[in-house]
């Protein structure tokens, strides 16, 4: 382990300093893109380190897809925040979203893949670029070409980044043993002291409700009540039993939040005609 | 097959997305720029999420992934909203025009503009547009303003 301590310390060192010099600022007289070319090869360097971090998932495919999104994801998201230019900033961040969700669809969370695709890189980034378009500066903007305390947040962040490594790599498996599948799904199923604490009094009951939306027989992924045995659950099929089920008054409120937020664009994005003060009679 | 070793990929990936987020909404000082480092910051999120999800053989993880699209989706459109109503206030996207709105104890953020601000790239000129061959007939009237460097 003192491995992988010493590696991501490298990891966390050799991308912030790389992340620092990529980052819109001007450090004495050097010329910008020689900045940001080295610091575009130690943050590449830091992320090759820590590809081997990883553990490749198994099958030669699935292992290439992986190492490919995640490069992906994580170069992109680079990108997205050093580059001066919003519009590439943009759609740095559509090569993002598009990686991640070639992750969701590794994870086997096939709907979220589509949705991702359709919501994030298909509305919100269109939207995006539309504002962009509307909220151009003419030219080179200063503020595109300066960043506030970059060398403080980025000392800062990756110091979380490594804290978020050290707790994910280091601890390693939660019972210090690797379980399987079926121990993993049924450990969440509610067991006799959450059981027992139903009859005493209201918060217990609230918490020992939520414990059963969680791990009710329709939240788990390998429960099969529609299907004849030995058929495999149809993801969309058995998302949307535990949506409607378990989680009914979350679609209530993301469809309220939605409502909310239509409204509160429209009339945000509405302009309204100046009040004029009334002329003093003469 | 989903064991431990392949969550914790997830769980790093998400998690230097979360970072990298973190580092672009503290540092740009363009809006659109920040609002897009806060949404890769919910990609972090998402796919940690997703992992947790896929790991204990529970569909929470990606419903609430659902709930986390729904509300990104809101929030880019009133954000957006906003920053466009603000763009049209100052004529600029500069997040340090509007410090008035910051803690009544806190100082002002002022910076040497000039050591910090990036010379910029040197955009190429009227020598760089296409030559095109001349065709038809040329019209009577004088060179546009088109055709001057827009600076």
């Amino acid at each position: 382990m003192r491995g992988d301590a010493l590696l991501a310390l490298l990891v966390v060192g050799l991308g912030g300093f790389g992340t620092w010099l990529m980052l819109p600022r001007r450090h004495g007289q050097a010329r910008p893109q020689q900045v940001h070319w080295l610091g575009g090869l130690m943050a590449l360097l830091a992320l090759l380190l820590l590809a081997v971090l990883w553990t490749p998932p198994g099958a030669f495919l699935t292992s290439l897809f992986f190492y490919g999104f995640s490069f992906l994801a994580i170069a992109g998201g680079v990108l997205m925040i050093t580059t001066r230019d919003p519009v590439s900033s943009a759609l740095w961040f559509a090569a993002v979203v598009l990686s991640t969700s070639g992750l969701f669809l590794l994870a086997g969370a096939q709907f979220l893949a589509a949705g991702t695709v359709i919501v994030y890189a298909g509305a919100i980034i269109v939207m995006f670029l539309f504002v962009i378009m509307l909220a151009q500066s003419s030219g080179q903007a200063a503020y595109d070409r300066a960043a506030r305390m970059p060398g403080r947040a980025t000392l800062c962040c990756f110091l979380l980044l490594w804290a978020l490594l050290y707790s994910i790599r280091l601890v390693g498996h939660p019972e210090g043993r690797s379980l399987s599948a079926e121990e993993r799904a049924t450990r969440l199923v509610p067991t006799g002291a959450i059981a027992a604490r139903v009859g005493h009094g209201q918060g217990d009951r609230v918490q020992a409700v939520l414990d059963r939306a969680v791990r009710s027989e329709t939240a788990r992924m390998t429960s099969n009540r529609a299907m004849p045995p030995g058929v495999p659950t149809p993801h969309v099929a058995g998302l949307g039993g535990t949506l409607y089920t378990d989680h009914l008054i979350t679609v209530e409120i993301a469809g309220a939040i939605l409502f909310v937020a239509l409204v509160g664009a429209a009339a945000i994005a509405t302009p309204k005609p100046h009040v004029r003060p009334r002329q003093p009679s003469r | 097959m989903f064991d431990f070793d392949v969550l914790s990929n997830y769980l790093i990936v998400g998690a230097v997305l979360m970072v990298l987020g973190m580092v672009g909404f503290l540092t740009r000082r363009n809006l659109i720029v920040m609002f897009l480092s806060a949404e890769l910051m919910l990609q972090g999120t998402a796919l940690t999420l997703i992992g947790f999800g896929r790991y204990h053989g529970n569909w929470t993880g990606q419903i609430f992934t659902i709930v986390i699209l729904t509300v990104a989706a809101s929030e880019a459109a009133i954000a957006l909203g906003l920053i466009l109503v603000l763009f049209n206030r100052r004529d600029s996207l500069d997040v340090t025009l509007w410090q008035e709105l910051r803690e009544p104890g806190e100082p002002a953020f002022e910076d040497d503009e000039a050591a910090v601000v990036e010379p910029p790239s040197a955009e190429p000129g009227p020598e760089s547009y296409p030559q095109l061959t001349t065709a038809g007939i040329e019209p009577a009237h004088p060179n546009q303003a088109w055709e001057r460097r827009r600076d």
